[in-house]
């Protein structure tokens, strides 16, 4: 999350990813550095260690999501109504 | 930012503490504006002093709000000085607060207090000096916890995200016994002279004991502590043995301090023994976490856990006995978990008008 807000603040477009368990502190962390509308996603939880197909499984998935919110063309998770509910 | 709340009764204004997570769970004296005024001036220092913002929440450390915290951990007044050096040494960037305070580890900053200040407020180094019944440890270690809490904003599972994390999270701190040691204090090592008092904090993991049987009769004696302490730091489940870095923590009780300098073994000499014998072969460490460890890399080299002999922080205190203690760390960070050291200025605090709270 603080490499996310480090990379805005240097006008880098960005796309925080974020897995569900620690969805509350990514709202914090955001909310603590004067960002709280960085976009994000959220991803499952864990990603570390679920395996190389797995994680393939799920970046192919999100990949496009992120591509997209980077063209401005959808929204991110913490602004869409279905988010903010942590696993 | 300070907030000022009414109450019609002290028990109320605690439930309304507990019930706004401005506590550590436990009952906290309230911090009645006379309290907190008494407090600051103790530090001598303007109570809308700001010291820089705490993470991750970004609180502004002022005076007042170490004060604050101070009175509802139950410190005296005269124990302002030394909470407000800890503070000032844990907001150095170096010692990467923001991320301590939100890693996953078990992690907790560690205050070892060097220096006259020690008698002054009573700050306990013998026997169970981490465990209850020290009044200056118990208060100072819990209002530099509170203050990690109300102005850094730590909350678990939010910004917190220790998994577990450990009693010391309460309160952790306590003084060298530099009257048993048969070495010059820590501060001295760090660059302070001995007759200033010094606020020492490194970001620890719980106590872990460490069984040595001294005898007098063998000559190995000195060495085998000496790689107990080793072992115990190099263990394969800390963070230390995989990560390489982070200072770590050694306690030795009097007696064994003084079964070194009977060998004719200095602070700096016992680091870099430690240092040498705290190692794993490396195809050990990829065996039990394989993502620690470069593919390819050789099996059979020895990796230190610690990188530096002066990462190892050895300092005397507990009673005397089998046990020494070792605090392995988080070992992370930016700066890799360093050992952060602040003054304890103790001659410009104002005249209090009594020390009972009133």
């Amino acid at each position: 999350m603080r490499d996310g807000i480090n990379m805005a603040r240097r006008s880098i477009p960005t796309v925080a990813l974020v897995t569900s368990e620690f969805w509350p502190q990514g709202d914090f962390v955001a909310g603590a550095a004067g960002m709280p509308d960085i976009p994000r996603l959220q991803l499952p939880h864990p990603v570390a260690g679920s395996g190389h197909d797995s994680m393939s499984e799920l970046a192919d998935e999100i990949a496009p999501r992120l591509v997209a919110l980077l063209q401005s063309s959808s929204e991110p998770d913490n602004q869409s109504d279905s988010a903010n509910q942590p696993a | 930012m300070s907030i000022l709340i009414e109450a019609e009764s002290e028990a109320a204004a605690l439930e309304w503490l507990h019930e706004n997570g401005r506590t550590d769970g436990l009952p906290v004296i309230i911090p009645t504006k006379e309290r907190v005024a008494r407090m600051a001036l103790a530090s001598g220092l303007d109570p809308a002093l700001s010291l820089g913002a705490m993470g991750p929440g970004g609180g502004d450390t002022t005076v007042h709000a170490i004060a604050t915290n101070a009175v509802m951990a139950g410190c005296l007044p005269d124990h302002m000085p030394v909470v407000l050096a800890a503070i000032q040494a844990m907001l150095d960037p170096a010692f990467d607060l923001p991320e301590m305070q939100s890693t996953t580890h078990s992690t907790a900053p560690l205050l070892i207090v060097n220096g006259p200040i020690r008698q002054a407020c009573g700050i306990a180094s013998g026997f169970g000096a981490l465990g209850p019944g020290h009044r200056a440890n118990a208060s100072i270690g819990r209002a530099v916890r509170l203050c990690m809490i109300n102005i850094g904003g730590a909350v678990p599972g939010v910004s917190d995200m220790a998994l577990l994390g450990h009693p010391g999270k309460f309160t952790f701190c306590l003084a060298e016994d530099e009257e048993q040691s048969p070495w010059p204090p820590l501060h001295t090592s760090l660059g302070y002279l001995a007759e200033q008092s010094v606020a020492v904090v490194v970001g620890a993991e719980a106590p872990h004991s460490c069984i040595f049987q001294n005898d007098a009769d063998d000559p190995t004696s000195a060495d085998r502590l000496l790689r107990s302490l080793a072992a115990t730091i190099a263990n394969l489940g800390s963070n230390n043995a995989h990560f390489r870095r982070g200072h770590v923590v050694v306690a030795l009780n009097p007696e064994q301090a003084n079964v070194l300098h009977a060998a004719g073994i200095d602070r700096a000499e016992a680091q870099r023994r430690i240092h040498a014998a705290a190692v794993n072969r490396q195809g050990l460490l990829a065996q039990l976490n394989p993502a620690f460890v470069r593919p390819g890399a050789d099996p059979d080299v020895l990796v230190h856990a610690v990188h530096a002999p002066e990462d190892i922080l050895l300092f005397v205190a507990g009673g005397s006995g089998l046990y020494a203690t070792v605090f392995p760390s988080w070992a992370a960070g930016a700066h890799a978990n360093p050992v952060v050291h602040h003054e304890i200025v103790t001659d410009q605090a104002c005249e209090i008008p009594g020390l009972s709270y009133g």
